[in-house]
């Protein structure tokens, strides 16, 4: 059994940077994640963009956290060492309808103080980026969107919230919760965990953490959408992050130049399915909201299609939910239930929030040590030759190159593995290896030494995403 | 640093243009490959196949690419293996790096030998989840044959181009089932050699008209949707493994940028893609022999 202050339960962006914060208070703080890692979630698929906030309603919690995380996303990023791209986003309109749509965001964001916004004409939006197809009647330019990756960033702040103290226990589920005269008791099948708050973020499954030990009035009911990745070697990319609003009112559409520099496009529009499965009917919708906003882009460039599962949360009857939903059922007890987006734009504002929440409740003091500096991996493609080839001279290993797409080394990878990386999954999201044009097929195999050699296992044992995902031998699904 | 003529790439090509380039007179060459032997792909291909048309008999891969890094070695070229060439610029210069650190080169001609990569299943849009066991057969083959490492037991192959077949008789003779070569085209995607070798003596089945529409599976995968073009059937499948032989695309990254520019030469399989060795030793002979070559005697 173990005893802490607060027990984080979920190791997603919201998770990790509820865990960060809490260490801004001396509080003996645990973050529980039922996987091998962490960010392996709703957080490992979404579309990515960290947003100005003009797409909610004054006044609300979402709409304030979201205008002010933004305000605030260089520092954060900056704090904690990863890349973060403030290339501006243009929403883009080809008739008199969405226009108007665009007018009314406009207006909305204005009067929110988002700065920057200007309504461009559709000539004016083609001179800005001239990859939009012709017809563009009109665009809400927003200067201050960006673009992070969303798992870089929640691995650091589960890296930060360790480095000042936060315990993070790993394949830990909480499977059961009950109460106990000082707070709560949280089983695991693996140990007990007694604390005096709770803070529930896990995910998907938040309604169900919660019903637990309380019930739950907001339920999840979860739809998946589809996306696309293509090559960075790919033509007619826009610089520009492209959000295409359709004149007959259905879904939108996203064109996101990534950190990486690969171009990602989506989500779909299809029937709802709950799981991380691709369907063929939500790749060719992308492909044709593609060509309609952006026509040349050349679909062979495709390197990747991926799903992404959105925790939308409904009341009991049914009808959706559109604020963020901060359910504090029991003393010192709070969940964060059916967070979709702009939960990746606010996850520090979230965690912040209810950091704040659970140490009033323990009468916290502020722990005066926490240092929110964090260093990532030195990242051998982002560097200047001179750091480079200096970084070779303190560490050979800087000098071998294992993911030839995207640049990677193995001083890179070692560094990953020794932060905890333990599939080729959790390397991949800690490197960026297997990310590029042959999608890991020339770098698996050394991949696989360096994992078993690090981890002390065989290569048989080494797995993509945990266990039941070997990469080598085949023969084990029965089903 | 400088060099006169710098090849990217000690594959067949790569050395094949080195060694004409030096029998064409060019004394100061320098081979560069991120790899630590030379030969690029052949040292994994351990079947017999290659050289026909050179040397009059059938070789392994690596006996072939022996026999020309012996031929090398009587040269002065000189190799810089465990090289990874990160980049090309018009100003006739090139950024490498291994394990010393990285160098600045300059070059007065320089040989792309790069060869090619295969087309990944990401590029396709099928559906379905992205579990573990799914490997392009260029990838199985370096697997098993340079690393000992066993990609799966019951292996359905989408692709049947020649290394699709390779492959299917090396699962074959390894004990492996191949359930099928999956190919969407009415007829074999590779050689007619390589169908008479490697699938008819085994009676592997190839189902033509067919592709891979859905991937099933939550950790490792367990099985794929086909679809049959003609009739639009679909039947579930299972398998432990999927192995892609969809085409190869030559590796010219390096250099997409640049243009044409006159001291840029192309060489094998990054120039186009060649089914036997001998053809892309004989273009690349003939690449060497041009690059040997200083541009102002050329002009
Ligand atoms: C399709 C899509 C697109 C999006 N696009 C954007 C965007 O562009 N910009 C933006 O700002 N936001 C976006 N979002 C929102 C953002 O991605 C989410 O708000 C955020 O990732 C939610 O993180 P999370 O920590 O709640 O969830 P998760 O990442 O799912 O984390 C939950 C974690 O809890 C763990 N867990 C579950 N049950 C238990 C248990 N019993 N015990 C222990 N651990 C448990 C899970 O394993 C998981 O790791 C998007 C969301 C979706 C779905
Ligand atoms: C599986 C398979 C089976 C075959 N079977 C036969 C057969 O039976 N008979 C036959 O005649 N032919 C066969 N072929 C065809 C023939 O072998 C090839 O066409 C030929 O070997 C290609 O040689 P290459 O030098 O162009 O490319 P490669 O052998 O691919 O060499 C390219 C080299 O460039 C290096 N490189 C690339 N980029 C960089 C960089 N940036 N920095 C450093 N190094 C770099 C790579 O590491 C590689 O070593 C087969 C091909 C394959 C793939």
């Amino acid at each position: 059994m173990q005893a802490f202050d607060v027990v984080v339960i979920g190791g997603g962006l919201l998770g990790c940077f509820a865990a960060r914060n809490l260490c801004r208070w001396k509080l003996d703080t645990a973050l529980l994640e039922a996987r091998e890692d962490v960010c392996t979630g709703v957080s490992r698929a979404n579309t990515a963009i960290v947003y100005p906030g003009f797409d909610h309603k004054p006044g609300t919690l979402k709409a304030e956290m979201c205008v002010r995380a933004n305000a605030g996303f260089e520092t954060l990023c900056r704090e904690l060492d990863v890349p973060f791209h403030r290339c501006g986003s243009l929403m883009v309109s080809f008739g008199e309808k969405a226009d108007a749509v665009l007018k009314k965001k406009y207006e909305n964001g204005h009067s929110m103080g988002v700065p920057g916004l200007r309504l461009l004409s559709g000539e004016e939006a083609l001179r800005m980026e001239p990859a939009l197809a012709a017809g563009v009647t009109s665009a809400l330019y927003a200067p201050t969107t960006g673009t992070v990756n969303p798992w870089e960033l929640g691995i650091a702040a589960c890296e930060s919230a360790a480095a000042n103290g936060a315990k993070l226990c790993l394949n830990t589920r909480a499977l059961a919760i009950s109460r106990t005269a000082e707070g709560y008791r949280i089983e695991t099948g693996r140990e007990d965990f007694i604390c005096r708050a709770v803070i529930n973020c896990s995910g998907l499954y938040a309604d169900r953490v919660q019903e637990l030990l309380f019930p739950s009035p907001v339920h999840i009911a979860p739809d998946a959408a589809d996306y696309l990745i293509l090559d960075k070697a790919a033509e007619n990319k826009p610089v520009h992050i492209i959000q295409y609003e359709p004149e007959d009112g259905g879904k939108g559409f996203n064109a996101v130049p990534t950190v990486e520099g690969s171009l990602l496009l989506g989500p779909s529009e299809r029937d709802n399915e709950t799981d991380f499965a691709v369907r063929a009917d939500g790749l060719s919708f992308v492909r044709a909201r593609a060509e309609r906003v952006l026509p040349g882009l050349d679909p062979e460039d495709t390197i990747r299609s991926f799903a992404a599962v959105r925790p939308n949360p409904q009341r009991e009857d049914g009808s959706s939910i559109g604020s963020f939903v901060i359910e504090n059922p029991g003393p010192g007890f709070w969940s964060l239930i059916g967070i979709k987006t702009p939960g990746l734009t606010c996850a520090d504002e979230l965690g912040r929030y209810v950091a704040e929440k659970a140490a009033a409740f323990l009468h916290a003091d502020a722990n005066e040590a926490f240092d929110g500096h964090r260093s990532g991996i030195p990242k051998a493609g982002r560097m200047c030759w001179e750091r480079r080839n200096a970084a070779i001279q303190a560490n050979p290993d800087y000098g071998e190159v294992i993911c030839c797409c995207e640049d990677v080394t193995k001083a890179e990878v070692l560094e990953a593995i020794r932060r905890g990386a333990v599939t080729l999954d959790g390397v991949k999201r800690r490197t960026g290896t297997g990310m590029g044009r042959c999608q890991g097929s020339r770098c698996q195999e050394k991949l696989l030494a360096l994992l078993a050699q690090e981890l002390g296992v065989s290569e048989a044992e080494v797995t993509k995403d945990g266990a039941g995902s070997e990469i080598l031998g085949g023969g084990r699904n029965e089903n | 640093m400088k060099t006169e003529l710098l090849i990217v790439g000690a594959g067949a090509a790569g050395m094949a243009a080195a060694l004409s380039a030096w029998e064409a007179g060019c004394r100061d060459i320098l081979l560069a490959d991120r790899r630590g032997l030379p030969g690029g792909i052949l040292p994994q291909c351990l079947h017999k196949g290659f050289g026909l048309a050179g040397y009059g008999t059938e070789l392994t891969g690596p006996d072939y690419a022996a026999r020309l890094a012996q031929r090398l070695e009587k040269t002065g070229v000189r190799f810089a293996l465990g090289t990874e060439v990160l980049e090309i610029r018009g100003d006739k210069t090139a950024v490498l790096s291994d394990r010393r650190g990285l160098t600045e080169l300059c070059f007065d001609r320089l040989i792309l030998a790069a060869g090619c990569r295969e087309k990944s299943i990401g590029s396709l849009p099928v559906a379905g989840t992205r579990p573990a066991g799914i490997f392009t057969a260029g990838q199985t083959q370096e697997m098993m044959n340079l690393h000992g490492q066993d990609p799966g037991k019951e292996i359905l192959i989408l692709g049947s181009g020649d290394l699709g077949m390779i492959m299917a008789r090396q699962f074959t003779l390894a004990g492996k089932h191949v359930i099928a070569l999956v190919e969407k085209d009415a007829r074999c995607g590779g050689m007619a050699r390589n169908f008479h070798r490697c699938i008819e003596p085994y009676a592997i089945p190839v189902l033509y008209r067919t592709t891979v529409t859905q991937i099933h599976g939550a950790g490792r995968i367990n099985g794929v949707t086909l679809r049959h073009l003609d009739s639009g059937r679909e039947e579930r499948i299972p398998c432990d493994t999927l192995v892609t032989a969809l085409g190869l695309i030559p590796e010219r990254v390096l250099v997409r940028k640049l243009g044409e520019p006159v001291w840029l030469f192309l060489a094998g399989n990054c120039r186009r893609v060649h089914d036997l060795v001998d053809s892309a030793v004989a273009e690349a002979e003939q690449v060497g022999r041009s690059a040997a070559i200083r541009l102002d005697k050329a002009l």
